[in-house]
């Protein structure tokens, strides 16, 4: 068994038309027992920000705290909100410097940014645990599920989704790709993040 | 002769008395004044801005940061909003610890840090400053605005010595006499925020040294429970919105007392 | 082997943990209280590896105790549950990780309500309705899916433990015969007998 299996868990980032999407589902287990069906693993980073931390349970909190309190410092020093291309890279940084001891966690995040000329850009990206960035243009994944939401999602997204249309592509994407597989699923929660606000819906899933 | 014991923090006079802190305190009574009313349903801080002139920079403060014009009111936490008299290096190397502090509680305890914890976490560094050989205590002092699910809203103060205190309402720097004795008069223990906003403002309108009242010399900030999210908001007026402020309480600019006692 | 369970009601929270105290095969005391209580509305029970239990149970026992000393009021039982978590956390990548699972439970005076968490050796916090450490969750989890309810009085929530203790006495090999069962509720922390 390894360790990145341990307690299960995925998570799924989507780009839309001026909106990125991002999932995960609900589930925390002890490897094939599951302790909760209500355990978090996507937080917010700032008001336009959204990071998921799919791994070993531990570690998603660990990061979690650590995080909120480096953007906190951030924000309050710099009076303004951190962008994502530049928290991707803090991110990134955290996580190399546990390269030889690492957290067993694959970061997955997305958010917009606004463009000087007042328009939005929507940014994801996903590292490994040693934090190895990628930037995607069209999904990033990761977790025990994430060879079968790579298949699913490669079928189903299309470029330009209207958030409407990104929500049910990213629900029906998880929801499908976590039916396939035993450490995750448990109901699912999506966030939809738009110019103007963000979109959050917990999703029913089966429960075996 | 006082000299001898003048020059050093950490050294008693014969009348048992450290001049060094007394100075400091001293000193805050003539910086721009910061006042704090305590409400049923919020807490209250305005401040006097001293620093004011046509070629100053405030490009920064109309947009971006927390609100104000960061000269008097900080963002502490997202649940305590500070106001300084005094030292501004002083007081800016404060405000950080402040932050850090509650920002090592969060992490520590996934909550916001209880107000007179952080209140004492202040205190605990301004006391050592007043005790250790060779340092000058912070010339500042500081009002806390905040809440906590312990004691709901709350309203501190701290000096340079390390003493802190919680208050109903209270006011520091110049003229705080003054202050004091009007807001002794006219609190009333069910006040709830929008009778303390008025009055906050009257008393600070009373005591401010400039006949005009606006928000190139004020700084306002309230302290409330969002109503859906149940957790505090702290909201640092800008200045068009202090203006706006001043305006709809009948507060603008020309001052007169004719008003004030109706 | 070692059973603890746990589970919220309306206004309450039951912990149960089993008596035994063994030494490889063989049991060397079945009187051992493992359920803490860390201040007045603050219950924690702890299982693992013997010697490493009662040694963090105790350290856990006394950081909390002095911060209700320097600070007047005691941690509100999330804020207790994360410090706990982070000591493990820290300990899990020390050079002698702690192995202790803890079930951690309390009654938050500030927004009056009980609250449950489940934490094992690694540092993993979840907030549960109900939960269980040791061989005998296998069989206690699927129970308490299906009888638990978080609305229940006192009176059925102990009908449901019962319910618990009974199937794993039943069908667990080396089961416990003995259990220690405290509650918490606004009044504070009281044993009971089942």
């Amino acid at each position: 068994m390894s360790i990145m299996s341990h307690n299960g868990g995925s998570v799924i980032a989507m780009v839309g038309k001026d909106c990125v999407a991002i999932a995960s589902d609900l589930r925390l287990g002890n490897e094939a027992m599951g302790i909760s069906s209500n355990f978090q693993r996507i937080f917010p980073v700032s008001d336009r920000i959204y990071l998921g931390l799919p791994g070993l349970a531990t570690d998603v909190a660990t990061l979690r705290e650590k995080f909120r309190f480096r953007v906190n410092m951030y924000t309050i020093k710099e009076e303004r909100e951190i962008k994502p291309e530049t928290f991707a890279h803090l991110v990134s940084s955290t996580l190399y410097e546990h390269r030889f001891g690492p957290y067993f966690i694959e970061p997955v995040m997305a958010g917009i940014s606004k463009t000087p000329t007042g328009g939005v850009k929507p940014f994801i990206a996903a590292t490994d645990l040693i934090g190895c960035l990628n930037f995607a243009k069209d999904f990033v994944v990761a977790g025990t599920a994430s060879d079968k939401l790579y298949g699913v999602a490669e079928g189903l997204w299309e470029p330009d989704l209207e958030p409407e249309d990104l929500f049910e592509t990213i629900s029906q994407t998880l929801l499908n790709a976590v039916d396939r597989d035993a450490f995750s699923g448990w109901g699912a929660l999506v966030h939809v993040i738009t110019k103007d606000k963000v979109i959050t819906r917990t999703l029913k899933g089966r429960m075996d | 002769m006082a000299r001898r014991y003048d020059s050093r923090t950490t050294i008693f006079s014969p009348e048992g008395r450290l001049y060094q802190i007394e100075y400091a305190m001293e000193a805050i009574s003539h910086a721009g004044t910061v006042l704090g009313v305590l409400a049923t349903d919020g807490v209250v801080l305005a401040a006097e801005k001293k620093v004011t002139g046509k070629l100053l920079d405030l490009s920064s403060a109309k947009d971006g940061g927390y609100g104000g014009s960061g000269e008097k009111l900080y963002l502490l936490n997202s649940n305590v909003i500070g106001g300084v008299a005094g030292l501004t290096a002083d007081a800016n190397s404060l405000v950080n610890f402040a932050r850090s502090a509650a920002q090592r509680h969060l992490l520590t305890y996934n909550e916001d840090i209880p107000v007179e914890l952080l209140a004492q976490r202040l205190c605990d560094m301004k006391q050592g400053y007043t005790q250790f050989g060779g340092l000058r205590p912070f010339g500042v002092s500081l009002l806390y605005a905040g809440y906590d699910p312990h004691y709901q809203f709350q309203l501190y103060h701290s000096d340079p010595s390390g003493n802190y205190s919680g208050w109903k309402a209270t006011c520091i720097g110049a003229n705080n006499g003054t202050a004091q004795s009007l807001l002794k008069q006219e609190y009333k223990d069910d006040i709830g925020v929008k009778e303390a906003i008025g009055l906050v403002l009257r008393t600070m309108s009373k005591t401010m040294d400039s006949t005009t009242l606006g928000s190139e010399k004020l700084e306002f900030a309230v302290l409330t429970v969002d109503p859906e999210t149940n957790k505090p908001k702290a909201k640092i007026y800008r200045p068009a919105e202090i203006d706006a402020l001043l305006l709809s309480e009948g507060l603008t600019k020309k001052e007169d007392d004719a008003e004030m006692k109706s | 082997m070692e059973n603890s369970f746990a589970l919220v009601g309306k206004g309450y929270l039951i912990v149960a943990a089993d008596t035994t105290a063994a030494r490889s095969i063989v049991k060397m005391k079945s009187d051992q209280d493992k359920i803490k209580a860390l201040s007045p509305h603050l219950l924690m029970t702890y299982s693992g590896e013997p010697g490493d239990t009662l040694q963090f149970a105790e350290f856990v026992e006394r950081n909390i105790r002095l911060y209700q000393i320097r600070n007047l009021y005691p941690l509100r039982p999330s804020a207790a549950a994360s410090w706990i978590r982070r000591s493990l956390a820290e300990s899990l990548r020390s050079r002698h990780p702690y192995s202790v699972n803890l079930l951690l439970g309390g009654y938050d005076i500030a927004s009056d309500d009980p609250h449950l968490y489940w934490i094992d050796y690694l540092g993993t916090l979840s907030e549960v309705p109900f939960a269980a450490h040791g061989y005998g969750a296998y069989f206690a989890l699927s129970l308490l899916d299906r009888y638990h309810d978080p609305n229940a009085t006192l009176e059925e929530g102990l009908a449901t433990l019962k319910r618990c203790i009974d199937e794993v006495s039943k069908r667990l090999v080396v089961s416990p015969d003995k259990y220690k069962v405290k509650v918490v509720d606004k009044d504070g922390i009281r044993d009971v007998e089942l």
